[in-house]
């Protein structure tokens, strides 16, 4: 309940601080302070020293799998804020309401942590979502910014449309908004029979869409390519992590009885949505927009999360979480230091800035999976979890390892540039600061890579 | 015959005769005017019904909100006589037969339902949606999504300045 709270009210100081301070700075740095102070909010709540309850009548549920990875991703905002927090003020004249608007997003994030109720996943992937159409279409005089906005916002409301729809299914079939309804469905209603399964599916397609799982993948690559590069970092971190965990505590309430018909759902989704986003990405010029296909793939990786409803799929679900947030962050942050945004771009920058290729080398080798980074033990956590629930699953984890191995293609393309080949890439100004602040990351992700269990037995304590 | 009785039969006349006069008018602009009048007549229904809240919002939203949105599109695309459409035969056909689909169900319904059979309208009963019982309901269990949903209209409000604002 912490984290609700204090991020709504955050964003309310953030949104007036604005009238006070005028310095660019003065407003990153005050964004920080106040990421400092909900994490410690939240962490008050997690360990038991201050709550503030509410009677919430059962529409939230504060469970330890929701706080901690509440905690995960209040922690990845902040070291967002810290790395990129420059340039978020940079981007337009509203430096503050920017700040405010990703501090709504947090609320919604906290509140699909914590859902108990339909009516609140309906708010909380709203109070997610809008701050985003604006963020996105924050660069008013970019042509493609706006583009992409429209994009977003048209394809966003009608996925709502239909996440409205499934719910109103979902409660005529069961007279109950609450999630637990699915699992006692009211056997007298006789229309149970087609209703609850399509309201099912109606929601599934909605956050399908909002995770970016083919086949409903197509608005994210314009919009990812088209919004600022640092709003596209937050996107596709911390919102889409939080579009998984919403995901998941819908369906671990039917995972009791995996139907056939589900059975055959996912996996073509899973496969999908790795072929979909590991093959695009190969043939893309730009960064910036190969990221965006790969967020689509690691998608695929994060849906074996759903698939496999156990302990494995859920220690696997927050690690991957932690892994490609900050590996991502850490990538848009350098990104947003190249002049150039092409392959070309990053040609010869270990030369020119050897911290940057270096700490960009171990996010791309997270994000690609290899051993002693985080990136390995997330994807060996989903493919276990998957193993583990039945033995006919190991089709699925090759063809997932296979896409593991294109998607080498691509990451390495970029090591590849930065390392061998000849060339002067451009940066903007790079402070000490922000270096340490890598090395930082870097090292976090390697430290997860050697001992996952210092992560996941916070979990358990 | 009580006044609701009259009132309800007016208020049904009122509205298929303006439901009509929607689909016969040349004019869209007409048409959007006689839907209001249907909206209007649609509320009178849900007074009866004692469904007051419905009523307000039925006028508020849709004879208010979406009506003008409506009359907007309808002047900014400049409909008049030249830019008509052509509608071919076909395209009278399916609509006749979508809507004829359309009618069958309702009708079948209705013929079905034997909680409504012999009741011309269920007026003056129940307290359901009426606006105390309304307010006391959204104050009590529903007050989270209720008091959450501002955090939603003011990040909305806040974006809608952000994108509007010149530079």
């Amino acid at each position: 309940m912490n984290a609700i709270i204090f991020s709504a009210l955050i964003g309310v100081v953030m949104m007036l601080s604005g009238i006070v301070i005028k310095s660019k700075t003065g407003i990153k740095n005050l964004a920080v302070i106040l990421l400092f102070v909900l994490l410690g909010g939240h962490l008050a709540e997690f360990y038991g020293v201050f709550n503030i309850h509410l009677d919430t009548h059962e529409m939230l549920a504060t469970t330890r799998f929701g706080m901690f990875f509440n905690t995960i991703v209040i922690t990845a905002t902040l070291f967002y804020a810290l790395l990129s927090g420059d340039e978020v003020v940079k981007v337009g004249t509203y430096g503050a309401e920017y700040f405010a608007l990703i501090f709504f997003a947090l609320c919604g994030v906290t509140i699909l942590s914590a859902y108990n109720n339909l009516l609140m996943l309906f708010l909380g992937v709203e109070i997610m979502t809008i701050p985003l159409f604006v963020l996105t279409g924050s660069e008013k005089k970019n042509l493609k910014s706006n583009e992409a906005a429209l994009k977003y916002f048209l394809m966003g409301s009608f996925s709502t449309g239909i996440l409205l729809m499934g719910i109103a299914l979902y409660y005529g079939a069961t007279g109950l908004f609450t999630i637990e309804a699915a699992r006692n469905p009211n056997d007298t209603h006789h229309f149970y029979g087609i209703l609850l399964p399509l309201g099912l599916l109606f929601i599934f397609i909605s956050l399908a869409f909002k995770v970016s799982a083919a086949p409903f993948h197509f608005w994210t690559p314009d919009v990812y390519d088209g919004a600022p590069s640092v709003f596209t970092s937050f996107m596709a971190t911390i919102v889409k992590a939080a579009g998984f965990i919403a995901f998941i505590k819908l369906f671990e309430i039917r995972a009791f009885d995996m139907s056939f018909s589900w059975k055959i759902l996912l996996p073509l989704i899973i496969v999908l949505t790795l072929l979909a986003g590991n093959i695009t990405a190969v043939f893309q010029q730009s960064v910036k927009r190969m990221l965006a296909y790969s967020s689509i793939a690691q998608a695929g990786f994060m849906l074996f999360a759903l698939y496999t409803p156990n302990e494995f799929g859920k220690q696997g679900i927050l690690l991957y979480a932690a892994a490609y947030s900050l590996a991502t962050i850490g990538i848009f942050a350098v990104l947003m230091k190249m002049k150039d945004y092409t392959f070309e771009g990053y040609n010869g920058l270990a030369k020119t800035q050897p911290v940057l290729a270096a700490a960009n080398t171990v996010f791309l080798l997270s994000l690609a999976g290899i051993p002693l980074t985080a990136g390995f033990f997330a994807k060996y956590y989903m493919l276990a979890g998957a193993l583990k629930e039945s033995s006919s699953n190991l089709w699925l984890v090759i063809v997932a390892v296979l896409f593991a191995a294109v998607s080498v293609y691509y990451y390495f393309r970029v090591i590849q540039a930065m390392y061998f080949k000849e060339g002067n890439a451009e940066t903007i100004e790079v402070k000490p600061f922000f270096k340490i602040l890598l090395i930082i990351v870097a090292a976090v992700i390697i430290l997860i890579g050697l001992m996952p269990s210092l992560l996941l037995d916070l979990f358990y304590a | 015959m009580g006044v609701t009785q009259i009132l309800f039969w007016f208020l049904s006349a009122l509205a298929i005769f303006s439901a009509v006069m929607v689909l016969v008018s040349k004019s869209p602009v007409h048409s959007v005017l006689w839907l209001i009048a249907v909206f209007f007549a649609i509320s009178g229904h849900y007074i009866l019904l004692n469904a007051q809240f419905l009523a307000i919002v039925n006028i508020i939203v849709y004879a208010g909100a979406i009506m003008v949105l409506f009359l907007f599109v309808i002047m900014l695309m400049n409909l008049n006589k030249e830019t008509e459409p052509q509608k071919n035969l076909w395209m009278k056909l399916t609509g006749v037969v979508s809507g004829g689909c359309l009618l069958i169900v309702l009708i079948s319904l209705v013929r079905q339902a034997t909680e409504i059979k012999d009741k011309i309208a269920l007026t003056n009963k129940g307290d359901i949606g009426l606006i105390k019982v309304l307010g006391k309901t959204l104050f009590s269990g529903y007050i989270v999504p209720f008091e959450i949903s501002s955090v939603l209209f003011l990040s909305a409000m806040i974006g809608a300045v952000v994108i509007g604002k010149k530079d």
